[in-house]
């Protein structure tokens, strides 16, 4: 019986870890864009961008999945997600890729401003241009300052995936819930639990060790 | 022919005037050091020096070379202002060193860029010249120290350096030392003079009246954005003629009498 929990557990994972690793993948880049977004001079842009991270920032994330999936179908009369699991798995990866994207760019946009301006006018009057000043001067020392919080919004992506099974993205909790139907049996919704604390222990020490690398300098 | 030429220079800042009708000239070699209370526009004079502020109106030249006219719409674009504002060196109040580069690295980053840029890459010689450079400034034993690992008066030193490695005409200083405690004030304020010894052209905004009056070959008092007295540092210092300037020096005059 272990063997066979220890298994559909490590399927339904699986799939736990991919949704996990796509939303880094889209989100952390499509952060910065967002970011620039909400700082921009040009009120035409800054005012939707800064609208959406209220939105996405301000409701649930269960709600924006159920909204992401049924929306397109109902109020378009298409269902752009295409049919079965792949569908919605694609449905639940926008969605988070949409809310994490927010979040990031609001720490990436603290990061940014928390630079004193003379590092910005030290490279001016060396004669270094914008994007110089940005990728020579700026970008390590806001590095250095998001890896706290993006860590921490990274562990909380990885529990947040579980909200993925609302619309019936089969990951790790389902898997183990399916158990109490079929079999009678609450463990393997405990060892669920040790799936969740081996990963995020494992960014822990990942996290740690960037940070300590980056420690070279205040 | 003067190295620098300011003439009629006006900035304001929310209708606020910093700057009224700015206008002085000084040779080669010289240093003229600006003093005056706070707010009186030193710094925003610097600034505009530096690019860091347009002035509203004005001519700033540096030899022939109109780097600024207000009138002339070509000199305030931002892509020229990079290689003017080269013409210039600024020593920031609180030194502004890059914190993930060491002592040397903060040296070289930008003559290097500006070597890539012209396609000439003499990466030795332009480490070289820092090593000579921290040298000078009696860091040799500092060059791989990262900024947080050095005092005050050694970061300052190194950003010394730094504005120095690009061979600006000018070098300018924003009060160098008032972020620094008074034990490492004197080892910046002896760098600086040294500097004058060997004829570094050099525009001071301090509060050291003493060190002004020792490094300046001339003096000018700022008093609500207008220069309202200029001399040799005998003539300001030691025997002021306007009221403000009498007033300002009150103190330190006193101490000397």
């Amino acid at each position: 019986m272990f063997a066979t929990v220890t298994l559909t557990l490590f399927g339904g994972f699986l799939q736990t870890i991919k949704l996990f690793l796509l939303t880094l993948l889209f989100s952390l880049p499509l952060g910065l864009l967002i970011c620039f977004g909400s700082m921009s001079n040009v009120r035409m842009i800054k005012v939707p961008v800064r609208f959406v991270i209220w939105v996405i920032r301000g409701t649930p994330l269960m709600l924006q999945l159920l909204v992401m999936y049924y929306g397109p179908g109902i109020i378009l009369g298409v269902n752009i997600w295409g049919s079965g699991d792949t569908g919605r798995f694609v449905a639940a990866l926008v969605a988070f890729v949409i809310n994490y994207s927010c979040y990031f760019s609001e720490i990436y946009r603290g990061g940014i401003q928390s630079i004193p301006v003379g590092q910005y006018e030290a490279g001016e009057v060396l004669g270094m241009t914008r994007s110089q000043i940005f990728f020579k001067i700026v970008l390590l020392q806001v590095i250095k300052r998001i890896v706290p919080p993006v860590s921490n919004e990274i562990i909380t992506l990885v529990k947040d995936t579980s909200l993925a099974r609302v619309i019936a993205v089969y990951e790790i909790i389902w898997e183990g819930q399916s158990f109490i139907k079929s079999a009678g049996i609450i463990w393997p919704l405990f060892y669920t639990g040790v799936f969740y604390l081996l990963f995020s222990g494992l960014l822990t020490l990942l996290f740690g060790r960037i940070e300590k690398r980056l420690s070279y300098f205040r | 022919m003067p190295i620098l030429e300011v003439k009629n220079l006006k900035k304001s800042f929310d209708n606020t005037g910093v700057l009224d009708d700015i206008s002085f000239s000084m040779e080669e070699g010289q240093v003229v050091t600006i003093i005056g209370s706070s707010g009186s526009g030193k710094t925003t004079l610097l600034r505009c020096l530096n690019f860091l502020e347009t002035p509203d109106e004005g001519i700033i030249k540096v030899r022939d070379d109109v780097l600024f006219d207000s009138r002339d719409p070509g000199t305030c674009s931002e892509a020229e202002r990079r290689r003017k504002r080269l013409h210039f060196g600024l020593v920031f109040q609180s030194f502004n060193l890059f914190p993930q580069y060491t002592a040397l690295e903060n040296i070289t980053l930008a003559p290097s860029l500006l070597a890539k840029e012209d396609g000439s890459i003499d990466a030795s010689g332009i480490r070289n010249r820092a090593v000579r450079l921290l040298e000078q400034m009696g860091l040799s034993d500092r060059m791989g120290n990262y900024p947080h690992e050095l005092s005050g008066g050694q970061q300052q030193r190194v950003a010394i350096a730094r504005a120095l490695a690009l061979d600006p005409d000018i070098l300018c200083f924003d009060e160098p030392t008032s972020a620094l405690d008074p034990e490492l004030t004197g080892e910046v304020l002896k760098v600086i003079l040294s500097l004058a010894e060997k004829n570094t052209t050099m525009i001071i905004v301090t509060h050291e009246m003493s060190f002004a009056h020792d490094v300046s070959d001339e003096i000018i008092f700022m008093d609500k954005g207008i220069i309202a007295e200029q001399g040799t540092p005998e003539e300001v210092i030691d025997n002021p003629k306007n009221e403000r300037t009498i007033q300002f020096l009150s103190n330190y005059n006193k101490g000397n009498a």
